[in-house]
């Protein structure tokens, strides 16, 4: 009996801690709640897009985008507030995942940014137009990376473990690969509301459930799409310098003005992480890809395959992060690699002569690129 | 009349002792209720394999190591570490879940036990395995208890598991917050009621051994009432599910044809990660628990029983076995100390599945957890890791081998833990306690290459400071043959005198130099 108000004590203490988390876990639910009926912030991309798709609650859903190119009323079942509220916080999520047009970047994105690492990446990047990329007139550009084309894929399997993966575990891919970042659970709200944008995007431009569209991933570049001379990392790094520089910095660290995102990093700490598919080492086809593809700004399609390939092989032997699988050891070493590195490149970079310029011929295109060393 | 005589006696024995049946029968019951959630998700999520893969392990795995193992507190069966090393291992030779898969991880699990068979039959290579010191089992436990913690988060919160491997703090981190954002409050409730149920029926002595079976059904009670008032679709509690295909044995082959070859040779380096993995558990659990459960057993017939089992269970379509810290932490956290609890423990479960496969099926994965989550809290304790905070190597030693789980993973923890304490007791010998009074040098410690350079820079010194130096080297345990040249070659330069005591007879040996020669013979003469 003497041990009694010990273990009254302890008793007491659990179901209070024990209370006390359950407490904690009712608040919570009842504000993710309250965020999720509560009216959308759009950020400006977004405003545009979905305004030009014609995202309104109501019984059914026409497109306009289908209406006007194809000259064909395609209705369909339409969304609830709820769900319409879900499509454009997914949009936000995809234009601005670190929150930076946000007045509260926890409550408007669902804390996106606590799965990413660094500042930098965002969803936008590498799945450009808001994850529907067209040209002036409107017209879809293959290998554009699109959500929508990728969603109509559904559930795919891995190409490189085979492994079946649904729409929302190829997104916690980017999560933790291509954000450097960490896994958000099945069940978040982070998650699902990407996979509402995408299911609608997919619906505005009347993309079909299991077809495979051109949009969908990366014209990829593999080295038989060039002349076969091997990638080369003196001519990637002269490019990178005269194409790349003078956006994503000498070091590939990014650019950011007054706090505004200018060009995302390519290396370093804010970079994708040695795992992830643009890292050429992994797949040697998808950074050249999208550089070809997107690369420089305005002159997109001007830089021939070979070129392409050259420039992800030098940025890919930058210094950036190790990945998830990697352990703590390839982690240590990298970011020991991140940190002593660039100023020694500083410090290289500052006395050394101009590469001479490059001649080389490509498979796709037959003139010759100069390059001038921006140095 | 005689028939009538014998049953009414063995009914009266039986009476006598069902107290003891009794307690074996409960905390049988108690073991297969937990090894069942373990042995279902430690093969689906971790090995990628069918959950009949984990649940044979828990029943054969568990009987045969019963039936080979003398040791009273020994209970294997599925095991986290080695579950998770056969997905990592066979992840790049075939699809999980598909045939050539299966067939493999079976390959797989006999290649573990064969070269566990070797490990048993080369005794110096089974002597290695008892390198693992106190600290580094007790830095295991206590890591393998957070984990257990960790990876029940989700399944607590009704969520799915995540399945990111690195950054475990960071993962059950996330994990937590999750729960607390979007995890499914039905299920939030389930578990608590068990954990509460378990936590406080644990403070009473009487209610010990029934605290989890209570808690479960505690929790499967008010899971029961969920349902009925809202329907399972509603709650979208997740259950133990359908186990009515179990059949007592499934016999299978290993795949070992021609086709298979490349990959069965790609594999080798994984089977002798697996197979040391399961050996260093196995060792380190036995020996820690049979501590403290106040008794002892060779740890080469637990590496025999292992390797045995392990060889016989790919034939019955099982995963392989080693020690269960958890389980076993549970079986001494109990009290019965007894190999036909265990082995009651897998019949029990044989039944369940056999028997009662509907009434297991409705029972809550969140109650499980909570169950889980209790023993990882259990394996915490702080009076077991208290005293090796008095003492800095044992906290480095202890500190590495908890953090190595935390941050590597168990190998690693084995690897970093035994690594240190190796090289602590390296550093102690070969920087023997080596002191200068008068003209005694006292050498404690070893006499071998190692602490040769250390013991020469004070003699040499000694010898030019003080004429007709003895060294002492009476508390010299060990003296390699590099060791006894030394002190020839000392000897032969006639500089010194040695002695040694070692025989323990208080017996005093002296090596005198010329001069105490000649002090010697001129005292033995004035006595005269």
């Amino acid at each position: 009996m003497p041990k009694l108000p010990g273990k009254l004590f302890r008793v007491t203490v659990l179901l209070v801690a024990f209370g006390s988390l359950y407490l904690v876990a009712l608040h919570k639910h009842a504000e993710r709640e309250e965020i999720r009926k509560a009216a959308v912030a759009l950020t400006p991309g977004c405003t545009e897009k979905l305004g030009r798709y014609g995202l309104t609650p109501g019984e059914q859903y026409e497109s306009p985008y289908v209406a006007q190119r194809a000259a064909v009323r395609t209705v369909a079942r339409g969304y609830s507030e709820e769900d319409v509220r879900a499509v454009q916080r997914g949009c936000n999520i995809v234009d601005d995942s670190q929150g930076t047009l946000a007045s509260e970047p926890w409550r408007e994105r669902w804390n996106a940014k606590r799965f990413i690492r660094g500042s930098h990446a965002s969803c936008d990047h590498c799945h450009r137009g808001i994850g529907d990329l067209q040209d002036a007139s409107g017209n879809r550009l293959p290998g554009s990376n699109s959500l929508a084309a990728s969603w109509t894929m559904g559930d795919m399997y891995d190409r490189f473990t085979g492994l079946l993966l649904p729409y929302e575990l190829r997104q916690m891919q980017c999560y933790i690969n291509s954000s450097n970042g960490f896994k958000p659970n099945l069940a978040d709200d982070v998650i699902r509301d990407v996979t509402a944008y995408s299911r609608f995007l997919s619906g505005a431009l009347d993309l079909k459930i299991a077809n495979h569209y051109e949009e969908q991933g990366i014209d990829e570049i593999p080295a038989s799409a060039t002349l076969k001379q091997g990638d080369d990392y003196i001519r990637g790094e002269a490019l990178y310098k005269d194409k790349c520089q003078g956006c994503h910095g000498l070091q590939g660290l990014g650019l950011e003005l007054n706090g505004q995102l200018i060009a995302p990093a390519v290396a370093g700490p804010n970079a994708w992480n040695l795992q992830s598919r643009n890292n050429f080492y992994f797949v040697s086809t998808i950074l050249a890809g999208f550089i070809c593809r997107n690369m420089p700004p305005g002159q997109e399609n001007t830089l021939q395959h070979q070129d392409c390939r050259d420039v992800a092989f030098y940025i890919s032997n930058l210094p950036r992060p190790a990945g998830d699988r990697q352990g703590p050891i390839a982690a240590l070493q990298q970011q020991l690699f991140m940190a002593v590195m660039p100023p020694l490149l500083r410090l290289s970079g500052s006395s050394k002569a101009p590469p001479p310029p490059l001649e080389h011929a490509s498979a796709s295109t037959p003139e010759k690129v100069r390059v001038e060393n921006a140095e | 009349m005689k028939a009538l005589a014998i049953a009414l006696r063995s009914q009266a024995l039986l009476w006598q002792q069902w107290p003891k049946i009794g307690g074996h029968l409960v905390v049988g019951l108690t073991l297969a209720l937990v090894t069942l959630p373990q042995a279902v998700a430690f093969s689906v999520t971790l090995a990628g394999v069918p959950p009949h893969f984990g649940i044979y392990a828990a029943i054969w795995g568990v009987l045969f190591c019963a039936m080979l193992n003398p040791s009273p507190v020994f209970h294997g069966g599925p095991n986290t570490a080695m579950s998770a090393a056969i997905g990592v291992i066979l992840l790049p030779t075939a699809a999980p879940f598909g045939a050539e898969y299966m067939g493999l991880a079976l390959t797989l699990g006999l290649m573990c036990g064969l070269i566990q068979l070797l490990f048993w039959l080369i005794r110096p290579l089974g002597r290695m395995l008892d390198l693992i010191s106190e600290p580094v089992i007790n830095g295991m436990i206590c890591g393998i208890g957070l984990f257990l913690i960790f990876r029940s988060l989700t399944t607590f919160g009704g969520l799915p598991a995540n399945t990111e491997v690195e950054w475990p703090l960071w993962i059950a981190w996330h994990s937590f917050l999750a729960i607390l954002e979007v995890g499914n409050l039905h299920a939030i409730g389930i578990g608590l009621i068990t954990l509460v149920t378990c936590a406080v029926l644990q403070q009473f002595e009487r209610l010990r051994n029934w605290a989890i079976l209570i808690g479960i059904a505690a929790g499967t009670l008010y899971s029961q009432y969920l349902s009925a008032r809202l329907g399972l679709e509603n709650t979208l509690i997740e259950q133990i599910g359908n186990l009515s295909s179990i059949r007592p044995i499934s016999p299978s082959v290993p795949a070992f044809t021609q086709d298979a070859l490349p990959d069965i040779i790609a594999i080798v380096p994984g089977a002798v990660t697996l197979a040391l993995l399961g050996l260093f558990q196995t060792v380190a659990a036995m020996r820690r628990m049979s501590r403290k459960a106040g008794g002892f057993t060779d740890s080469r017939k637990a590496i025999f029983a292992d390797a045995v089992s392990n060889c016989l269970l790919p034939f019955v379509s099982s995963l392989p076995t080693c020690a269960s810290f958890n389980r076993m932490w549970l079986v001494h956290k109990l009290g019965i100390h007894s190999r036909i609890t265990i082995a009651a423990s897998a019949v029990l479960l044989l039944l369940l599945v056999l028997f009662f496969a509907r009434a297991i099926a409705i029972i809550p994965m969140p109650a499980m957890a909570a169950v889980i989550m209790l023993l990882g809290a259990n394996m915490l304790n702080w009076e077991d890791i208290r005293p090796h905070f008095k003492n800095r190597r044992e906290t480095v030693v202890f500190l590495g081998s908890f953090l190595s789980v935390l941050f590597l993973d168990l190998f690693s923890a084995v690897l970093v833990g035994s690594a240190l304490a190796i090289a602590y007791s390296k550093w102690e010998q070969v920087n023997p306690n080596v002191s200068l009074r008068g003209n005694v040098l006292k050498i404690k410690g070893n006499i071998y290459y190692g602490s040769l350079p250390a013991i020469e820079a004070i003699y040499h010194d000694a010898v030019t400071r003080v004429g007709d130096l003895i060294v002492d080297f009476s508390e010299c345990y060990y003296i390699d043959p590099e060791g006894v040249r030394w002190l020839a070659a000392a000897k032969a330069s006639r500089k010194v005198g040695f002695v040694d005591r070692r025989s323990g007879q208080n017996r005093r040996s002296v090596v005198l130099t010329a001069s105490e020669r000649r002090r010697r013979d001129r005292r033995r003469q004035s006595e005269f």
